[in-house]
């Protein structure tokens, strides 16, 4: 569960986020939508951990990230997947170095590193680009190539920002699928996005925010 | 942390190294020199230092005799004194010429001794040594054998060069102490400059590494292990430079302030594991400052 407690965000006189407070349950897809600069990003950094509200408190299942050390967040992102806007792949990695790093850095067995990266790069679509680094890819593979590497650990919490900004609508189609499918199996998701199609078709919770501030909810 | 890491980890810092070859070449080309100096340094105070320590015994040794020695007796002593290796009589001081010695360096306090009604001084051989074998000459059953020969009251060496020496070899000593600790920071502030340049261009990829979940040792221990290959390295190579310079000068055989060195030998075995370990030591701790504060995401 991700409870956030009148969050405040700023970037020197730029203020990001202002008084956010939001609830998402455990297993629960929610999107967040707003326009460019609403605070999307800044929100979704802030429950991983990446980034340091000015004011409020922020809970993962119980934990309160600004009272936990630096190792416990660490621990604690292995189990959150997070889904870059700018993706944050390693230029120096190949696709399938870049996804198994996820587990690699939990010291798992080789055999299992390997058995599982094959099986996130499948489900994005991308087994035969496993050996390409990544500015040989397109956009929109480098954007399944963050995909997998978010969801081959098989994260408790999926925050995907932005995460089918750089795809064409039938790869969308397919990315939204199969972020529901891991929503089926107990993952809590939450995906930023300012796309209305993507919301359109879909009945589910949505947080609006603009200039920082949660404005409405559907 | 997972001992599965540790392969990854290897490769990971090899993998560093060979991309950043420019600085590692740098740093450790900086770090051998440094580290060959002050091998140079020791290698000169240890020849040095055993040279010495052969001659300051033995430049002159006297052997007293008994009193009422006879003749026979004495021409024993002195084979006695000429079967040590690199000995050589010097000269015979009969009891009246040490009494005419001290006479002479008593100048006009002499009359002090005519009050004397026997000779209280002993006659002796004064004995130098030459040769390769002084310092083992001490040792030598011959050595003990002549300490044992009727007639023979006491075999004395000359204690004023010893304490010369000691004074000035304590001297080296302190410089050498000197000159190596400010090496030793010198290598300490290369390494942790070189792995900080190495930290510094990934940067980028030390946050995604963290952004992934990876804790702060996972990021860090690639790290300390390039600075304890370089530790290795420049120990190992700077050590592998000096043995060969050294045989390069051995077979030339090196002729140093003029006085050939007849034993130059190399750097005995402990002060080699010694320097070996500082050079590793340095690594490390130079790696770990690099890293300490470096971390703050
Ligand atoms: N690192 C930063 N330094 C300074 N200002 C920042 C930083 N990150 C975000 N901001 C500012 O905070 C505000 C919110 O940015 P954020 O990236 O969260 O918007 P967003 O909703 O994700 O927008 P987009 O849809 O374009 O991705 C913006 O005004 C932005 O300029
Ligand atoms: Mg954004």
């Amino acid at each position: 569960m991700i409870q956030l407690f009148h969050i405040y965000k700023n970037f020197g006189a730029n203020i990001a986020l202002n008084d956010i407070n939001l609830r998402v349950h455990e297993g629960e897809f929610v999107f967040v939508t707003g326009p460019s600069g609403a605070g999307k990003t800044t929100l979704l950094r802030l429950i991983f951990g990446a980034e340091r509200p000015a004011g409020g408190h922020i809970l993962i299942n119980g934990i309160n990230l600004s009272r936990i050390s630096r190792t416990r967040l660490d621990l604690l992102r292995r189990k959150i997947g997070f889904v870059f806007q700018d993706f944050k792949l390693l230029t120096n990695r190949t696709v399938f170095q870049n996804v198994s790093l996820a587990l690699e850095v939990t010291g798992e067995r080789r055999s299992f590193i390997r058995k599982k990266t094959r099986q996130a790069l499948k489900l994005v679509g991308l087994v035969e680009k496993e050996k390409a680094f990544p500015l040989q890819l397109s956009g929109g593979e480098q954007q399944r190539v963050a995909i997998a590497r978010a969801i081959v650990k098989d994260p408790l919490i999926l925050l995907a920002d932005e995460p089918t900004g750089n795809l064409d609508p039938e790869l969308t189609k397919d990315i939204m699928v199969l972020f529901r499918s891991i929503h089926m199996k107990g993952t809590t998701v939450v995906v930023a996005t300012h796309s209305r199609e993507l919301l359109a078709g879909t009945a589910q919770r949505t947080v609006f925010l603009n200039r920082g501030r949660i404005v409405g909810e559907e | 942390m997972s001992p599965r890491l540790w392969p990854y980890f290897l490769k990971q810092a090899i993998w560093n190294m060979i991309k950043n070859r420019g600085v590692h070449a740098l740093g450790l080309g900086t770090m051998v020199a440094s580290l060959l100096i002050f091998g140079a340094f020791l290698l000169l105070f240890v020849n040095l230092d055993t040279w010495l320590r052969g001659w300051e015994h033995a430049l002159s040794m006297t052997v007293y005799l008994d009193d009422g020695i006879s003749n026979a007796q004495r021409n024993k002593v002195a084979s006695m004194i000429k079967r040590i290796p690199g000995a050589r009589i010097k000269r015979f001081i009969s009891k009246a010429d040490a009494l005419e010695e001290l006479r002479d360096a008593l100048g006009p306090q002499s009359g002090l001794l005519d009050g004397l009604s026997t000779n209280p001084l002993p006659a002796s051989f004064e004995v130098v040594f030459k040769g390769p074998e002084v310092a083992k000459t001490l040792s030598s059953q011959a050595m003990e054998k002549l300490k044992k020969t009727p007639g023979v009251e006491e075999v004395q060496f000359t204690r004023e060069w010893q304490q010369r020496f000691d004074a000035l070899m304590r001297m080296v000593r302190l410089v050498g102490f000197i000159i190596g600790g400010l090496l030793c920071l010198g290598v300490l502030f290369i390494v942790a400059n070189t792995i900080k340049l190495a930290i510094y261009s990934r940067k980028d990829e030390i946050e995604i590494l963290k952004l992934v979940g990876a804790t702060d040792w996972f990021v860090k221990v690639p790290f300390l292990l390039e600075g304890l290959i370089q530790g290795i390295l420049g120990g190992a190579l700077s050590l592998l430079t000096l043995f060969l310079a050294y045989l390069l000068l051995a077979t030339k055989k090196m002729q140093l302030l003029s006085f050939p060195i007849l034993n130059f030998t190399f750097l005995p075995s402990e002060y080699v594991i010694a320097l070996l370990i500082v050079s590793v030591l340095l690594g490390l701790v130079g790696s770990f400052i690099a890293v300490g504060r470096f971390f703050e995401l």
